[in-house]
């Protein structure tokens, strides 16, 4: 093995074994025989209803930070606060970090830039994008205001990998938040999770929800909104070079694809015109282009719903990429793969002690508890982030980081994205550090401690 | 003597022409100040009140001064016209000082009665000739968001200062429809008085001759800019006029080139045409461009309704304004981020004061593109977000009947 694992580093999922002991030193093939230590009984049906009996849940691991969610906000929040000397714990659904950013293909990483094309986003994000850069198509378009950068998802997966591996965090994968511990008082002690292994406890004393639905400070009994908004399915679509260099890497210049000159002629009314137009941008992969889907309006917290999706997005993009290759010059283009997690965009909005709405942005509010910028996007100029957009109103011992802080819809549709759920996670992460260390509650957090350690970590506050 | 005997009149002069940039400019909290500035010309006031049949605010200045200028030959320029004032300084600085002119014909009075009878026909034809007008118009210039803008802001000031200091009072004297307007009303005044008085001789034959030919000649005019320029504007598809614009077969007519609806736009989306959109025809009138970056028709403000001195655009208050069709967006989604899976992007649905874009899942296409509603009034606040160059995928057109 190339790198040396820090002791207590990463464990096996479900396995409180350290990896370097795991699965080099067991043959294959060895069977045990199951001895029945821990008696499980199943749910059963009383009186025509599904009941699960009452019992005691293994607690996994005991941590000062627990980070429920391995995307761009849930890393951000562990590698910060981790850089403090406190003992972190990360969690992660999936088999792999990056979440949307790598396993969603949300390979385009805006918006980074102010009205004036000035970089506003930097911190853990920016020190991704630069392990990013010196890789072979890693990441293509870096410091080219205003188009934004594109990643490579794997990448990306190998990135994250290659950080938290030498972090000394201890992370589980493919092990799934799924329930709070609170106290007698409500406040938040740990979360719950459900693996191959079980379900099985984590207590902590500070848990940072970067799980993108809100799933733990929900099921704490914190305050939310919940939305309901379009649900896509991002792709990778292969052999469209051709297409990719006229339109220019990533940018915004557009050509008709018809005449050749830009956009002639008068667009037909209330009709769709024959889509011929270059599909996707391009990503560090060569001949590989990403093509995002808008998708529509579903509810992210509701099982059939993201069935539905997953099977119908599907078949709606086999059958586009299908229309595409009968454009002339598109004969070989294929579909390379479609994405493992389904793009939802918003679900959960945390009621926190501040929210976030779209008139502070339209005003240009200032805050006193600044943790960062988000970028100009769109019509919305680049605005400021509280740190009370993470702490909820009512709920102790959890922050959170990521698409579901606190936010009215029409911000929330900003700083759900990239580069802002990196803002938010460091912000988090520094917080939750700083609890552990100040022994106090992250509602008491010293906001100029906590700007000061941001600035430290090299993050941008105007 | 004589010098003592000027200066009141100096002073008089120097005083209007203080008001009149204190008006246009204008310095005062009263919005439409540019627009009464211009509509204090009889000529505005009277061709644009039978071009649009109805009464405006200035027929009462108008009436006035017709009747003080019809018993004192020239009162308006005498003491009043700034543009007289600025022409007459310019010529005590030009090339001749002779009365070379006085030889040339009086076009001025054929100009007012070309238009006059313009005017009835809906068309007053020269009206943009009137002093004001052209005194008002090189104000906008602060609103000119290009070179060409600012030329044709200042072109006619420009030219008449120009051909003062080279030529000498030619305009004023001789060519000027608002002096030739007052000429004829002294001269009609006299005709009625002596006519009371004595029995009046025959008036000669030839300028009767000229001044049928004069209206034949508005008339004709009239007929053809109202049929052919109207004809010409087909040619662009992208010909968008302020709010409250009179219809493009009367518009151009109209409106006189002041440029004062220019001068009010605070998003600076006005601007004189070159004449490529709407032909020779429309030369200078205002069109809509959005160009300049985040600048729309904005739903708070109906300023350039106000200040239009002939009617071309009907005043029309804020609720009207935002109800008034400027044109329709129209969305080619071969351009559209959403559309073609480049971007999350729904710029233009945000963007929308009206509610009128949506982007709209397609199930059977299984894309999404922006959808524009009958809320829609072209007010461009969609078109100045769309991040695509160098062409918007969604623009606003002329509009057209569906």
């Amino acid at each position: 093995m190339r790198r040396s694992i820090a002791a207590g580093g990463l464990f096996a999922a479900g396995s409180l074994m350290p990896v370097s002991s795991t699965p080099a030193n067991q043959a294959a093939g060895q069977s045990t025989t199951h001895t029945q230590a821990e008696t499980r009984v199943p749910a059963t049906v009383v009186d025509g209803k599904v009941v699960q009996p009452r019992r005691e849940l293994s607690v996994l691991q005991k941590t000062s930070i627990l980070v429920v969610g391995g995307g761009p906000a849930g890393t951000a929040a562990a590698f910060s606060a981790k850089r403090l000397g406190v003992d972190v714990t990360l969690v992660e659904r999936y088999g792999y970090l990056g979440g949307l950013a790598s396993g969603g293909l949300v390979l385009g990483i805006f918006p980074l830039y102010d009205r004036d094309k000035k970089q506003v986003i930097f911190g853990i994000g920016e020190e991704l994008m630069k392990k990013l850069d010196v890789l072979k198509f890693g990441i293509i378009d870096r410091n080219k205001a205003p188009v934004y950068p594109t990643i490579d998802a794997e990448a990306f997966k190998y990135v994250l990998a290659d950080m938290l591996l030498d972090s000394g965090i201890t992370a589980y994968l493919d092990c799934w938040g799924v329930d709070a511990i609170v106290d007698a008082k409500g406040a938040v002690k740990g979360a719950v999770f459900e693996s191959k292994s079980g379900r099985q406890a984590i207590l902590a004393d500070i848990v940072i929800d970067a799980s993108g639905d809100g799933d733990i400070y929900a099921a704490a009994g914190a305050a939310f909104e919940k939305v309901k908004t379009n649900i896509g399915l991002i792709s990778r679509i292969g052999n469209i070079d051709e297409i990719d260099m006229a339109v220019g890497r990533g940018s915004e210049d557009s050509e008709h694809p018809a005449t050749g000159k830009p956009g002639e002629g008068r667009p037909s009314k209330g009709r769709v015109n024959d889509l011929n137009g270059h599909a996707g941008n391009s990503t560090p992969a060569p001949h590989v282009n990403w093509l995002n889907m808008k998708g529509p309006v579903g509810d992210a917290l509701d099982v059939a719903d993201l069935t539905a999706m997953e099977l119908k997005h599907r078949r709606g993009t086999w059958g586009n990429v299908e229309k595409l290759r009968q454009k002339p010059g598109n004969e070989q283009v294929y579909l390379a793969e479609t994405a493992p997690q389904l793009g939802v965009r918003l679900s959960r909005l945390l009621d926190g002690v501040k929210k976030l709405t779209v008139q502070d942005i339209r005003s240009g509010a200032k805050f006193k508890d600044v943790i960062g910028y988000s970028g100009a996007y769109a019509n919305a100029p680049e605005f400021q982030i509280p740190y009370g957009s993470l702490v909820p109103s009512k709920v102790e011992n959890v922050l959170a980081a990521g698409r579901c802080i606190s936010a009215d819809f029409e911000v929330a549709d900003i700083t759900r994205l990239i580069p802002v759920c990196w803002v938010t996670g460091q912000a988090a992460g520094l917080a939750a550090a700083l609890c552990i260390q100040d022994k106090c509650k992250p509602r008491n957090v010293s906001v100029t401690k906590l700007q000061n350690l941001l600035k430290q970590q090299g993050a941008y506050l105007g | 003597m004589t010098f003592l005997r000027r200066i009141p009149r100096r002073l008089i002069q120097l005083t209007c022409f203080v008001g009149a940039v204190v008006l246009v400019w204008p310095v005062l909290p009263w919005a439409i100040a540019p627009r009464v500035f211009v509509q204090a010309s009889p000529f505005v006031a009277l061709s644009s009140s039978i071009a649009t049949r109805s009464i405006s605010l200035g027929l009462v200045f108008a009436v006035i001064v017709a009747v003080a200028s019809s018993f004192k030959k020239r009162w308006f320029c005498l003491y009043l016209c700034p543009t007289g004032f600025l022409l007459e300084n310019a010529s005590h600085m030009g090339l001749r000082k002779s009365r070379w002119w006085s030889k040339c014909p009086p076009v001025g009075r054929y100009v007012a009665i070309l238009t006059l009878v313009g005017a009835v026909a809906g068309y007053p034809v020269l009206l943009w000739m009137d002093p004001l007008c052209i005194f008002s118009s090189p104000f906008a210039v602060n609103k000119a968001t290009n070179p060409i803008s600012v030329i044709l802001v200042c072109l006619g000031l420009g030219v008449l200062v120009a051909g003062t200091l080279v030529f000498g009072m030619l305009w004023c004297v001789r060519i000027c429809p608002l002096s030739g307007m007052q000429d004829m009303l002294f001269a009609l005044r006299k005709a009625l008085w002596n006519k009371l008085k004595t029995s009046v001789a025959p008036q000669k034959f030839g300028v009767a001759r000229r001044v049928f030919f004069a209206g034949a000649g508005g008339a004709l005019l009239a007929v053809w800019a109202r049929r052919l320029g109207a004809a010409r504007f087909r040619k662009s598809d992208t010909l968008l006029r302020p709010p409250g614009a009179v219809p493009e077969d009367r518009f151009a007519g109209l409106c006189i080139r002041c440029n004062n609806c220019v001068h009010a736009c605070p998003s600076k989306i006005i601007r004189p045409d070159t004449g490529h959109e709407a032909g020779l025809a429309g030369f200078g009138a205002p069109i809509i461009r959005y160009e300049s970056d985040y600048k729309y028709c904005l739903e708070t403000c109906n300023a350039c309704t106000q200040v239009c001195p002939t009617g071309a655009l009907t005043p029309l208050d804020l609720q009207q304004k935002n109800k008034y069709i400027i044109g329709e967006a129209l969305v080619d989604n071969n351009l559209c981020l959403t559309a073609l899976g480049k971007k999350e992007c729904d710029a233009c649905e945000h963007s929308c004061p009206y509610d009128a874009v949506k982007i709209t899942w397609d199930e059977e296409q299984y894309i999404a593109y922006p959808v524009v509603n009958d809320k829609c009034t072209g007010c461009g606040a969609c078109e100045v977000v769309c991040p695509t160059t160098p062409v918007r995928a969604i623009r606003v057109w002329t509009q057209k009947p569906s």
